[in-house]
């Protein structure tokens, strides 16, 4: 079988531009959920998020012509495939995958809010053209030249994942042997109104796994992989910065918001993943867990933990403590997390993890990150609408 | 992954202008091409450059459902679970965990994204409805849909122009080609709203485009000055053909070759002159081992946009392929579209006619092509 290896990284994230910039944050255990500035929090349960800091915006070398959300998924591909070293002309069959929810709708929020509370037509109309998803899609695909198959994927939030997963699969198909694959998302109005209005956001940077958690916190970002043919890797001399052994993609058909109770579609997700890397759960080191911080998930992904590895048997952390919970994005940040885990052999904390919950019976590493030995590791992404996605790497 | 498999259609389901039903409603309005594009009935259109669309007629749907049970679902996701229970039911098939789903669509549920910003707007926090925001993912048609017909294998929205409902039916192909699901429903599905009406007409992307032409939709006519909209929701079940066999289903027709792909243009142009060096519809046909002259028709995505019907007819003129057939005039641009053209030429194929060739351009580059024909 085809081997997939990933050559490239990219991340725009809330600890600013740049793979390297994120690996120091996460490694160093800094909480980027702070006070929210882009757009007016007055009257909300919560008012904080993991935005990306305007200085890092501001200096990505996009025009600010385009909408928030295709400037930091630009900048993030452009570093992704600067990383991987590619010839020119290998992008002209370079697949493309982007996860993505919000588009350009901070900008079509604008808009719409002008429009409909005037009643006259508004000047920023033209947001309507990228206020779509697919808009980052033709935007990458554009600017970065890549002639091959393209796909926007939403999955809410396990839409980043999900992209890896599908591009994996588009290059052990024989269809190519390169993709750029990842996820976007900017925060926006909706958004942030939709999870205040159901009450999933916690007031207080979010505490994935402790007792007395809240709800999550939302943040944005855009992480982007170079997926490549192993062969055609090595073949060009270029470095792999891992593999991607196998992915699972299920889904509950419960319910919309609320994940399956005993997390079957998780566990299948995660069953998948390891059948299909060829792996045991025991030589799995590490689970990226999805660990929102509300309630709910924590306590059901911890079952499927549980189901699939046994009580205590794997360390796991959430990433999201760090960076918040990123949405379209939050799948291919946490994979490229994983992937610096798995290249370092520290794994970062959870953060803001004080009292931990009995409920979740495994080592969540608080705190601190720490320094392990790893060989292989899991990322699990889920999102409304019941959507499982777990991807395991390798080094 | 598993040795490539081979993909078969064995059921349809369609909600449109043109009536709802299964495979016997979808040959019957092709057959009939009766005009659906009529004058917009649902809203109000004073001072607005467009004034058409094919539009669904809503008890016809709610016919199709139980009141109570879809009475939190919005239009656009009665529609896909509507058509969905069509195609299974066309199949005769069941949920499980072999079964997927791929959704594809222009637009998603924009109509509640405004009705809970509205909310805002009007009151404030106050006036946020948790009960909405949920279907402002555009991934909410899948998620009702996967629990309505209990679809348990990947379930896959993709936001795609034009080409949303072929690009799915691609894709779900592919799934099951790669063994990552058994039986994949696929299609596309898209309503229209005022306010994405209104604004793209503003915007001078619905016929007449801002010129003086009458408004119409005349794919590939000389006189063509842009697309209408249409609604609506059509998929078809796809199958592992060993699969199908052996549980009994009637085989419409069968996927010989899909791909898909991306000419790098700018986002919302048509830039006729530009080739397509990933030889989208080439990989298709040789997939599929069918020669350009031996196809038997072209569905083409041709929706009056003169840039880009042009550039299809350019495109695909470059594999030695002419004339091909538009549907957009019977049932208007929308997500559901390529969903119809794919079971067009599996209608064809059930009716012998040679291998078919449904293709795809969007503005902004992407294309689809797949090869349907009869399964030996």
């Amino acid at each position: 079988m085809t081997r997939v290896v990933v050559s490239g990284l990219g991340v725009i994230s809330p600890y600013g531009a740049g793979a390297k910039t994120f690996w120091t944050g996460l490694a160093t255990g800094e909480c980027a959920i702070r006070p929210l500035t882009v757009i007016d929090t007055e009257g909300f349960r919560s008012r904080i998020a993991a935005e990306v800091p305007a200085d890092t915006v501001a200096a990505l070398g996009v025009s600010r012509r385009r909408s928030r959300a295709d400037r930091i998924a630009l900048a993030a591909a452009r570093e992704a495939l600067a990383d991987a070293d590619l010839a020119p002309g290998d992008r002209v069959d370079m697949a493309l995958f982007v996860g993505a929810v919000g588009g350009g709708m901070l900008e079509g929020e604008k808009w719409y809010g002008e429009e409909t509370q005037s009643g006259r037509p508004s000047p920023r109309i033209g947001a309507l053209r990228s206020i779509l998803p697919v808009s980052h899609s033709e935007t990458l695909a554009w600017r970065l030249g890549l002639g091959g198959s393209r796909e926007t994927v939403v999955m809410a939030c396990a839409s980043g994942a999900a992209s890896i997963a599908l591009g994996a699969d588009l290059i052990r198909s024989g269809a190519t042997q390169l993709v750029l694959a990842g996820g976007v998302d900017a925060i926006t109005r909706i958004c942030f109104m939709g999870f205040n209005a159901l009450k999933l956001l916690d007031p207080e940077p979010c505490r994935p796994f402790d007792r007395g958690r809240r709800g999550m916190s939302i943040g944005e970002a855009a992480a982007f992989v170079v997926l490549e043919d192993a062969d055609h890797c090595r073949a060009r001399g270029a470095r792999a910065l891992g593999e991607l052994l196998g992915a699972g993609m299920t889904t509950d058909a419960h319910h919309v918001t609320a994940p399956h109770p005993e997390g079957e579609g998780m566990i299948r997700a995660m069953a998948d993943a390891l059948e299909a890397s060829g792996r045991e759960p025991a030589d799995i080191g590490y689970v990226n867990a999805h660990g929102t911080g509300t309630p709910q998930n924590d306590r059901v992904e911890a079952l499927a933990l549980v189901r699939v590895f046994g009580e205590g048997r794997v360390l796991v952390s959430s990433t999201k403590s760090l960076v918040g919970h990123t949405m379209a994005a939050a799948g291919s940040v946490e994979a490229v997390a994983t992937l610096l885990t798995l290249q370092h052999g520290l794994i970062p904390p959870t953060a803001n993890l004080r009292d931990p919950d009995p409920e979740v019976p495994f080592d969540c590493v608080p705190g601190t990150a720490r320094p392990v030995e790893l060989q292989a590791a899991i990322s699990n992404s889920f999102g409304f609408g019941g959507q499982n996605v777990s991807l395991v790497f390798g080094r | 992954m598993t040795a490539r498999r081979r993909v078969v259609i064995t059921g349809i389901g369609s909600v449109s202008a043109a009536g709802c039903g299964g495979s016997a409603l979808v040959a019957d309005a092709l057959a009939r091409r009766t005009p659906t594009i009529a004058p917009v009935k649902a809203f109000a259109l004073e001072g607005c450059p467009s004034r058409l669309a094919a539009e669904v007629d809503d008890a016809r749907l709610m016919s199709l459902l139980d009141p109570d049970a879809v009475r939190r679902l919005s239009r656009i996701c009665r529609m896909a679970v509507a058509a969905c229970r069509l195609a299974a039911e066309d199949a005769g098939l069941e949920g499980g965990r072999g079964l997927g789903l791929t959704v594809g669509s222009e637009y998603g549920d924009f109509r509640s994204g405004a009705e809970f910003f509205n909310g805002f707007l009007r009151r404030g926090p106050a006036g946020l409805s948790p009960m909405i925001f949920p279907n402002t993912v555009m991934n909410s048609m899948a998620a009702v849909v996967a629990i309505a017909i209990g679809a348990k294998a990947p379930s896959i929205t993709l936001n795609q122009g034009t080409v949303a409902g072929d690009l799915a039916v691609a894709r779900a192909a592919a799934l099951i080609a790669g063994g990552r699901a058994d039986a994949v429903i696929a299609g596309g599905v898209d309503e229209i709203f005022h306010d994405v009406y209104r604004g793209l007409a503003a915007l001078g992307a619905l016929s007449p485009m801002g010129g003086d032409g009458p408004e119409g939709c005349r794919p590939y006519a000389p006189d063509h000055n842009g697309p209408v909209l249409g609604e609506g929701a059509t998929f078809l079940v796809l199958e592992e053909m060993e699969t199908a066999r052996r549980r009994g289903a009637s085989i419409h027709a069968e996927v010989l070759g899909s791909a898909w792909g991306g000419i790098p243009v700018a986002p919302h142009t048509a830039p006729i002159g530009r080739r397509d060096a990933h030889r989208t519809v080439r990989r298709a046909l040789d997939q599929s081992g069918v020669e350009p002259a031996s196809l038997g028709r072209c569905y083409g995505s041709g929706n009056g946009d003169p840039s880009l019907d042009d550039w299809e007819i350019q495109l695909l003129a470059a594999d030695g392929i002419r004339d091909p057939v538009s549907l957009a005039p019977l049932f208007g641009q929308h997500g559901g579209l390529g969903g119809l053209r794919v079971a067009a030429g599996a209608l064809d194929a059930r009716e012998g006619h040679g291998p078919t060739l449904v293709h795809g351009i969007a503005r902004g580059g992407c294309r689809a092509a797949l090869v349907i024909g009869r399964a030996a």
